[in-house]
């Protein structure tokens, strides 16, 4: 089973130009489902650019891949078409867009905040068919809200055992997964974020509008709490996201959990197809 | 831009010295830099400041505001290159960022003399060494705003990168048919990433040749693929061919930093150049955008103009949807000004220092004809000056310790706007210190424009007197409803026109009239008029 390529399909069938990979924590797989996107989409032939969140380890990146880095990160061999130097920066310094000319290591860095990460996104973009985004959920909402198909990887090394691994990533796919509001039904807009006391008054008051709130990051809550209020609460956001898979690491330096029982339990967790990157694996 | 002692703070904030400061500030790091340091004229540069107004207001004059915008845009977007020539300049290799910037500033500088034919006020700023440089860098123009070290510079490096593309294609093919075959042997479709899992229950024998346990547990084995002999042989191919282009890269590198080291003491005065003019833009699109002219700068005090504006003001009023009524003035030595209240007395006061400040910069002024002098200090007084509470000192108190100052300072050429000084103490002595003051201040031939409400300062101090005309008397008051139609309705009705009268003629009751304007019952005002007559 060719996993990035089945990552990469199910993208472009949604029309992404944009996949985002995001995590439940640390270490569980994300830079591997993203190598595993991005060489796919290199066979594929298309024009990928590679964007990050802060410094990434230094990557393989075959030619043609449009990537930002920071300007010190820029290895003097094999020379890069330097093409452009931003006015973002980042904690390595100034950033700059290339691409590259030929294979070889080369370090990604990117914005910290998501008006920078968007600029960065949208510069990438205009030089790519994909964009492949290593990025943290928080930054990521408004960007991923608007043609971009979202991975959620999780794995061993974010949770001490394999119900609570499943639990997260079932919790954080479900709150990235609230649906757009209807305009034409009634309407309750929040400003700022939705907790898990508001949740509740909201319960107890018998609330049977919608609740929106601007994107599912601003639903703060996890665990039992989300999901009850997900239950018995209309909550909707003005921007929804696009999550289309889940990727399994089984394996971490702490701990390790049975790759076929994981990687099925996450599927039968949060309903979508799940993938392990390193076994080859699918359960839809 | 610098005001130094010409003006202090509380004085820079009341005539919105910073206003002005944002309407000419330049849009490079190389203008910021020149734009830093620009320091008031000071008496005797007469010559020097109204030669430099006078070319901006050419050139304003000459250059389609277009061509201004199109040329502080590309400005705007000129890569600063300073430690580029610093590093060059002291024989450091430069790297590729480096010349992406340098030949982008060159031709950047080129479009931009380009867009602004030669004036007065500047010339061309790009020569032979920017030519040089751009010729040097042109093959490295991958795309309109890129930089690579392309193979047509270095022939060398052209075949070096040819066989090091080579070497990856043997080390692709030799690896890859190794995945194939481990994937083939595994019974799947490929094998992705640099680890992978394998199933025990998927494993019928031995793992294939090559594949290395990571770490095993009960139910899977965690494995890597090794590199076998022949991809190891073409790695080690690669890595010699790597090796190759990474010396000719850097010899190319090189060559082309030397290249910009040779050109670098052109290039900073080219980029001191760009600097200057990108000071002189900005003062254009200033004297553009506000219709400004250059004034006579005169060797002797002089602050005369006709249809002068306060522009911060009209930028506010503009904003608004209302009109500014632009005034005419002729101050000679100490002057009292009269008038109503919200007759403009303070804005005259204002507008003299904002015509001052432009002249004393160099710059065309909001008005449509100006004399203008230099002076050693602009000075504020009076009403105006943020009031702060608490405190030491009340706000009269305040007042004199700044009037001290101003004094002991000894400006040889002082200007001050006094606007209502003493107006927190008993009129009777308010008058008797005002009138000190005036009398002061045409001692020390100072040119002064002294605003206040109270009566006979200009005949005892025997100095002119200037008075707003006020109120073009008020048949039926205006259906005012609100403040803006109060408003409305007192600029309909007020004669901003500051005329010089003789001695202390009798004022209108105008403070009364503009209760009325601005909606007190009519008994209150009919018992003002009353007491009044008394």
């Amino acid at each position: 089973m060719r996993v990035g390529l089945r990552l990469l399909e199910l993208a472009r069938a949604r029309r992404a130009r944009a996949i985002f990979v995001v995590g439940t924590g640390k270490n569980v797989g994300k830079t591997t489902a993203l190598l595993a996107i991005y060489e796919a989409a290199c066979r594929s032939g298309l024009r990928v650019g590679v964007a990050s969140i802060g410094p990434k380890p230094r990557l393989w990146l075959d030619p043609n891949t449009v990537f930002v880095t920071a300007r010190s990160l820029l290895p003097p061999s094999p020379a890069v078409e330097v093409l452009e130097i931003s006015q973002l920066a980042s904690s390595s310094g100034p950033l700059l867009y290339a691409r590259t000319a030929y294979g070889g290591h080369y370090d990604l860095a990117g914005p910290s905040s998501a008006s920078g990460l968007r600029a960065a996104v949208e510069a990438i973009a205009a030089r790519s068919d994909i964009v492949l985004i290593d990025g943290a959920i928080d930054r990521i909402a408004t960007l991923a809200s608007t043609d971009g198909a979202i991975v959620v990887s999780c794995g061993a090394a974010a949770a001490k055992t394999e119900s609570e691994a499943v639990c997260d990533v079932a919790t954080l796919t479900a709150r990235l997964r609230v649906p757009a509001f209807d305009p034409k039904d009634g309407v309750l807009e929040l400003e700022g974020a939705l907790t898990a006391t508001m949740a509740a008054d909201f319960i107890a008051a018998g609330e049977g509008r919608q609740i929106v709130v601007g994107d599912s990051t601003q639903i703060v809550m996890s665990g039992r709490s989300l999901a009850e209020a997900l239950m018995r609460l209309r909550i909707r956001c003005r921007r929804a996201l696009d999550v289309i898979a889940t990727t399994v690491c089984a394996v971490a330096p702490e701990r390790s959990f049975d790759p076929e029982s994981f990687l099925a339990a996450v599927a039968g967790g949060t309903r979508l197809p799940s993938f392990d990157v390193f076994a080859g694996r699918e359960v839809a | 831009m610098k005001a130094l002692d010409l003006l202090d703070a509380a004085s820079a904030e009341l005539l919105d010295f910073d206003w002005l400061v944002e309407a000419v500030a330049p849009v490079s790091p190389y203008g910021s830099r020149v734009f830093s340091e620009l320091v008031p004229f000071r008496p005797g540069d007469e010559a020097a400041a109204e030669s430099r107004a006078r070319r901006i207001a050419e050139a304003a004059e000459q250059l389609h505001p277009d061509r201004v915008s199109a040329a502080r845009s590309l400005l705007e977007q000129l890569p600063d290159i300073a430690g580029v020539i610093a590093r060059a300049s002291m024989a450091e290799m430069l790297d590729d960022p480096s010349f992406l910037e340098v030949s982008r500033f060159c031709e950047m500088v080129e479009r931009v003399d380009a867009l602004l034919p030669a004036t007065t006020l500047w010339q061309p700023t790009s020569g032979e060494a920017m030519h040089a440089v751009i010729t040097a860098l042109a093959p490295g123009h991958n795309e309109p705003e890129g930089f690579y070290l392309s193979d047509a510079f270095d022939a060398e490096l052209a075949a070096a990168r040819a066989a090091h593309a080579q070497a990856q294609a043997e080390v692709d093919a030799a690896h890859g048919r190794e995945q194939e075959r481990v994937a083939r042997e595994l019974g799947r479709e490929e094998i992705a990433g640099d680890e992978f899992i394998v199933m025990r229950t998927e494993l019928t024998g031995t793992l294939p040749e090559g594949v290395r346990v990571v770490r095993e547990s009960a139910t899977y084995l965690l494995c890597a693929l090794d590199y076998g002999e022949g991809s190891r042989s073409a790695l080690e191919r690669r890595e010699s061919a790597f090796g190759r282009v990474g010396a000719l890269e850097e010899r190319v590198r090189s060559h082309l930093s030397a290249i910009v080291r040779a050109h670098a003491p052109e290039l900073g005065v080219v980029a001191g150049a760009v600097g200057e003019l990108d000071v002189s833009v900005a003062a254009v699109r200033f004297s553009q955008s506000h219709r400004c002219t250059a004034p006579v700068v005169t060797r002797e005090p002089a602050l005369a103009f006709e249809r002068a504006r306060f522009l911060p003001l009209e930028a506010q009023l503009t904003v608004a949807g209302r009109r500014y009524v632009p005034i005419d003035l002729d101050l000679r030595g100490a002057t009292v000004l009269t008038g109503p209240n919200m007759g403009g007395k303070s804005l005259a006061l204002q507008t003299c220092g904002f015509l001052a400040l432009c002249a004393a910069f160099g710059l065309p002024v909001p008005a449509a004809n100006a004399r203008v002098g230099l002076f050693d200090q602009i000075a504020w007084l009076g009403t105006g000056l943020r009031e702060r509470s608490g405190g030491l000192l009340s706000s009269f108190a305040r007042e004199v310790t700044s009037l001290k100052e101003i004094l002991e300072r000894f400006a040889p050429r002082l200007l001050i706007f006094v606007d209502e000084f003493a107006r927190t103490t008993t009129p009777h002595e308010g008058k008797a210190l005002v009138v000190a003051l005036t009398e002061r201040l045409a001692q020390r031939n100072a040119y002064a424009l002294i605003a206040t409400h109270l009566q006979g300062v200009a005949a005892a101090a025997g100095v002119t007197h200037f008075a707003v005309r006020g109120l073009k008397g008020i048949g039926t008051p205006p259906a005012a409803r609100d403040l803006k139609d109060a408003l409305d309705a007192l600029a309909a009705s007020m004669d901003y026109t500051i005329a010089e009268v003789g001695g202390d003629d009798a004022p209108q009751a105008d403070a009364i009239a503009l209760t009325q304007l601005l909606g007190l019952d009519s008994e209150f005002v009919e018992a003002a008029y009353r007491a009044l007559s008394q």
